[in-house]
């Protein structure tokens, strides 16, 4: 045996003994890790339980001392005496048996009334059996039979009544000897059970199991176990603030609108719903995971996901203040975004720009626009001077000029005439649009250009121009035609071109050049490649009309090969486009290979991932970047189920084949004119930094209209400037006029009629609502005197005073209304005041729930307040 | 016989006793009854000839030799890869089966019951991760079997069709393994799986691509890729017949193989030793 084993003498004992307790202790490990290695969860959960648990029993605690504090503790334990006293009482000898003799009385009673209730009811229906056979025959015999019955009846009713007596003293004694234990019990109970209510939300508290918890949505194919970890995220108290404790922060518009079992939270927060085992995955900041948790206002940018209209959307405010960026600096000039076709240029039309600019000018704004003005929107080529220059050729040669200046810095000006044209500036009040030397000037909606190097920029006879008709030059320009008289245009040209002057402007050109074609060709080339016709009209570069057929196949724009429909990247999907699919290039190992990143660092340093790239350096503030990339972020290229989607008021009224408005008749004309619409909205057309003027015709008085329109003035004072329901005071706010446009000294093109006459006959014809009453319902019997009187004490007692002036008293958030009775119409207050927020839903006057008649008292004192004409 | 020892107060002894007749009660409990001898047979005296029917008898070692020599089992000349190989195998259709129990092979739901192995299936990472490593390390241990019996010469006479079905075993091998890559249904097995497929388009006379496929009109709805995705690119199907490539055919005809592999190391003369020992 020994020599056939003799291998054994080597044993290996002992290197399996080691490898059994390594792969013990491997295995105990994976049990571990199992249970609570991979499992982290599951302490958050116990660790969120205890302190709702400790919050409960606080909350229980103090519950208690308030009970005993308020004298119930007392109450309680005099209740449980004096049940103890009656039971005691109701022990003794003789009393229970006396109890249940008493009660089989009353039982006995109660039988015997129910009987005489049955007969009672059966000889009445006999009666009127009798009676009915009575009126239809008249035979005597049936009034004798009535008779009888009814002295049963009456015999019955006494009956009842005699027995109803006898319960009373029964009822009477059978407390006494119970000592009314009924009532003291149901008394003890109620006391205890609000007490037991809550120690029972402890228990179920304690109660409830560590388990995954999961929204699964089906249609998204998502799964989002977030909850495991955030407890009390729906939770409506804050039971801790550690994370991942909290509740969410305004939850009510956020959760309340979307029900988490029915939309999750990766939806819009991204982030790998699925993931339990550590933070960093859940939360989706792990290689490879190319959605990352959003966290605070960037997660706003999942609105864009749904809904189609953000302007006016609780919760969504400041992606609805990014996406302005879009819009300011024209993006969609270049790519391809969705809801942003067909937005117009956003650069002015060049077909003359020749005759407008001086050519050193151009040539300079073109090298760098930053550098003239830091306001300007167009953006950094980096061309150098020679390209610059090309192109400037290229330009002027289109318009039909050759390289000139215009120099006025030497020439003198027409004091009288600068003055005048002075007071006019501030008359018509430019300076609300354009911007000078730094004051004045609407950079958030209406982008005027800065005018305080105008007298370097454009020549006299452009201006003079320009201002008579601005659609004549620029046709869809938002400058409005003021109505000046020539003489008065040539005051306020000569008052531009003499105080706006650019210090450092040079004139090469003062005598013209000709242009050299070879530097024509290099700029239409230049033009061509970096896609100036994006944001400018531009000759010679005019989108093609082509054929019908091509059409059809999907092509709308066909020029040479260089140009193409929108030079950029299609940004569609930029939110969501594969990380593999982002050119990092040589910043690939310095900047973080996210898509966030990526998109941050093109629009810091467009072209600093490798040469060639074309995108222009738009020099945004790394506010301006944030915000963008927080829209860009949004544009996803989604599988949104059709049940999340919220489309905007314009997409449902295509939709459903609802036409959109259209300005008609002279009013149309006007509107064309004076553009209306930059500030106000009339019917879902225009901006929103003037008031709704949709219903102004049912609100409005004529004469107040005109005088009005003849010279504007400030309604309301603070609110105007103020973020919607922000109410933050700390800015300080502008004064905002609407400018004089010289409305009713002129004629409407083809007509007669002024066009005041026909701002007015609009509005009381089309901006009107049956909705809105024509005068308020008369109240006969209270005189009007008394009413005023009312009206005036109601305004005094509901605190208007606050918000509201009139004359110098009160407060400045409201209109002002001491001319009140001159502006509005009557049946506009009436209605107003029954719900302020149903045609404005963002305004901040509270609804006070007036009865009609106190709102037609105030209605006829507000309708008191008038100023008279000075 | 508990009385017997009572009195003398060596209990350790008497309980020693006590044991030894209750171990002989035990055994001849568990082994002389109808059930132990329906299945085992006989009883046998432990004699040469007794094991060798032992072995005989025993559908699962009857493919084993019934002897071996003691140089046989000298981990020096045979690295145990050939054993090794098949400990991963065994492994691997277990964790295989316990994963197949949470796993959908469709393209909707592949890569989220993957990430659930990690985030929510009890012992749903080791079980995972334990069919990963296995999966390697069979690629890896299979070569270095295929190694060894190339350089110990073991392919050579009597055993030129042994090596013949190990060839075929490390195709599977390498099947089994490429099939698998794409069922987690990621970038990287879907990649895999489009070059891996390409190449196969690639192929003279089976692939639309390769050389003579104009004469044979091979297109790319009627190639070798056709047939392997289900389709002409990576989608559905073509997880759909990795799958079932990977979980049934695959494994089944691999069995079969490996059966009749160590069959023939039996009767090819037991497992290769050194020749001059």
């Amino acid at each position: 045996m020994a020599s056939e084993h003799h291998n054994s003498s080597k044993t290996r004992a002992y290197i399996f003994a080691a490898l059994s307790i390594i792969l013990l202790a491997l295995s105990a490990w994976v049990i571990w890790d199992d249970e609570f290695g991979l499992r982290p969860w599951k302490h958050y959960q116990k660790e969120y339980k205890s302190l709702k648990h400790d919050k409960l029993e606080k909350e229980y605690q103090a519950a208690m001392q308030e009970f005993r504090r308020s004298g119930g503790a007392r109450r309680l334990a005099m209740l449980e005496q004096k049940l103890a006293k009656s039971e005691e009482a109701f022990k003794q000898k003789g009393v229970h048996d006396r109890y249940v003799e008493l009660n089989a009385r009353l039982d006995d009673l109660h039988v015997k009334l129910a009987n005489n209730q049955k007969d009672l009811q059966m000889t009445r229906g006999q009666y009127l059996e009798t009676e009915y056979y009575f009126t239809k025959t008249q035979k005597p015999e049936y009034k004798t039979k009535m008779d009888a019955l009814q002295r049963q009846i009456d015999g019955f009713d006494r009956a009842g009544k005699a027995l109803l007596e006898k319960e009373g003293p029964l009822k009477q004694e059978i407390y006494k000897i119970t000592g009314g234990m009924a009532e003291v019990r149901a008394e003890i109970e109620a006391i205890k059970k609000a007490l037991e209510d809550q120690k029972e939300k402890i228990a179920n508290n304690d109660k409830s199991p560590i388990e995954i918890k999961q929204y699964m949505i089906k249609d998204t194919d998502k799964a989002d176990r977030c909850v495991s970890c955030h407890a009390g995220i729906e939770s409506s108290t804050q039971v801790s603030k550690k994370q991942p404790f909290t509740k969410h922060p305004l939850g009510f518009v956020y959760l309340g609108h979307h029900d988490p079992t029915k939309f999750g939270c990766t939806f819009c927060h991204r982030g790998q719903g699925r993931a339990t085992t550590t933070i960093e995955k859940a939360h989706g900041n792990v290689k490879h995971w190319e959605e990352p948790m959003l966290k605070g206002d960037m997660t706003q940018t999942s609105c864009l996901n749904c809904h189609g209209d953000i302007k006016n959307l609780r919760g969504a405010e400041k992606i609805a203040g990014n996406t302005e960026l879009i819009r300011k600096y024209g993006c969609y000039s270049c790519h391809k975004i969705p809801g942003y076709e067909g937005m117009g240029d956003v650069g002015p039309e060049l077909t003359n720009v020749g005759t407008k600019v001086n050519y050193s000018w151009a040539v300079k704004w073109l090298m760098d626009p930053k550098k003239y003005f830091s306001t300007a929107r167009m953006p950094k080529f980096f061309f150098s001077q020679d390209q610059a220059e090309s192109i400037a050729d290229y330009l002027f040669s289109m318009s039909g000029t050759t390289r000139h200046d215009v120099d006025y810095a030497s020439a003198t000006p027409n004091e009288q005439l600068v003055e005048q044209g002075r007071n006019l500036w501030s008359q018509a009040r430019c300076n609300l649009c354009h911007m000078t030397n730094g004051k004045g000037g609407n950079h958030i909606k209406v982008y005027a250009p800065d005018l305080s190097k105008v007298g370097s920029k454009a020549n006299k006879t452009w201006l003079f121009n320009w201002i008579k008709d601005p659609n004549k030059y620029f046709p869809g320009t938002k400058m409005p035609r003021f109505r000046f008289s020539d003489q008065e245009i040539n005051a306020l040209v000569e008052y531009l071109v003499s105080e706006y002057l650019d210090d450092e402007a040079e004139a090469a050109y003062t005598t013209p050049t000709e242009i050299k074609a070879a530097s024509i060709k290099k700029g239409k080339d230049l033009i061509q490649q970096y896609g100036c016709y994006g944001c400018h009209k531009i000759q010679g570069m005019e989108m093609v009309q082509v054929a019908p057929s091509l059409k059809t196949q999907g092509v709308t724009f066909l020029r040479s090969d260089e140009m193409r429909e929108k030079i950029g990247t299609e940004l569609s999907s930029i939110g969501s486009k594969p990380v593999d699919l982002l050119d990092f290039g040589k910043l690939k190992k310095t900047i973080s290979n996210d898509r966030l990143s990526y998109i941050k660092q093109k629009l810091r340093d467009p072209r600093g991932f490798r040469l060639g790239l074309r995108m222009p350096n738009f020099g945004l503030s790394e506010k301006e970047v944030n915000e963008l990339a927080s829209v860009l972020y949004g544009f996803i290229d989604s599988n949104v189920p059709v049940r999340f989607m919220v489309p905007s008021r314009q997409e449902l009224d295509r939709m459903a084949g609802v036409p959109s408005y259209k300005f008609t008749g002279d009013f149309a004309k006007v509107i064309a004119d004076v553009k209306c619409t930059n500030c106000h909205t009339i019917k879902g057309i225009g901006a929103d930094y003037a008031p709704d003027l949709s219903l102004a015709g049912s609100k409005l008085q004529e004469s107040w209209i005109r005088s009005f329109l003849a010279n504007p003035d400030v309604i309301r004072p603070l609110l105007q400037q103020m973020p919607k329901l922000g109410l933050s005071l700390s800015a300080k706010p502008a004064k905002i006029t609407m400018p004089k446009f010289n409305l009713g000294q002129q004629k409407v093109e083809d007509t007669n009629r002024s066009d005041v006459d026909v701002v007015v006959n609009y509005f009381q014809q089309e901006l009107v609502t049956t909705e809105i009453p024509k005068d308020v319902p008369v109240v006969a019997e209270v005189g009007m005197p008394e009413q005023i009187g009312k009206g005036k004490q109601l305004y005094a007692e509901k605190g208007c005073v606050a918000c509201h002036q009139i004359g110098s008293d009160g407060g400045a958030i409201g209109p002002n209304l001491s001319n009140v009775g001159n502006r509005l119409k009557p049946g506009f207050i009436f209605k107003h005041l029954e719900n302020p927020r149903k045609f404005k839903p963002d305004i901040v006057e509270p609804n006070y729930g007036f009865s009609e008649r106190e709102r037609i008292f105030l209605t006829n004192y507000l309708m008191t307040l008038k100023l008279t004409a000075k | 016989m508990t009385g017997s020892c009572s009195g003398n107060g060596v209990t350790g002894k008497c309980q020693e006793i006590k044991t030894e007749i209750h171990m002989s009660e035990l055994y001849d409990k568990v082994k002389k009854n109808l059930i132990w001898k329906s299945i085992f047979r006989r009883d046998y005296k432990d004699n040469v000839r007794n094991r060798a029917l032992a072995i005989f008898g025993n559908v699962f070692l009857h493919l084993h030799p019934v002897k071996v020599r003691e140089s046989a089992v000298k981990l020096r000349f045979t690295w145990g890869m050939g054993g090794i190989t098949f400990l991963s195998f065994i492994i691997l259709t277990i964790t295989g089966i316990v994963l197949m129990f949470y796993y959908h092979p469709t393209t909707d739901l592949a890569f989220l019951d993957m990430k659930d192995f990690e985030y929510q299936v009890p012992y749903g990472v080791i079980t995972r991760n334990l069919h990963r490593w296995a999966a390697h390390f069979m690629v890896i241990v299979v070569m270095i079997h295929m190694f060894r019996v190339f350089m110990t010469g073991s392919y050579k006479a009597p055993r030129q069709f042994n090596w013949g079905i190990g060839v075929i075993l490390l195709v599977l091998t390498f099947l089994l393994s490429f099939t698998g890559y794409l069922l987690p249904w990621d970038q990287l097995g879907f990649w895999a799986i489009t070059v891996g497929t390409n190449m196969g388009a690639a192929t003279p006379l089976l692939g639309f691509q390769g050389p003579f496929s104009e004469y044979l009109h091979i297109t790319p709805y009627n190639d070798i890729r056709f047939a392997l995705l289900g389709g002409a690119q990576v989608g559905g199907n073509a997880l759909l017949r990795s799958y079932i490539w990977h979980c049934i055919a695959i494994p089944l005809i691999a069995t079969i193989l490996m059966v009749v592999h160590f069959w023939r190391v039996r009767k090819d003369g037991g497992i290769s030793r050194p020749q001059n020992n």
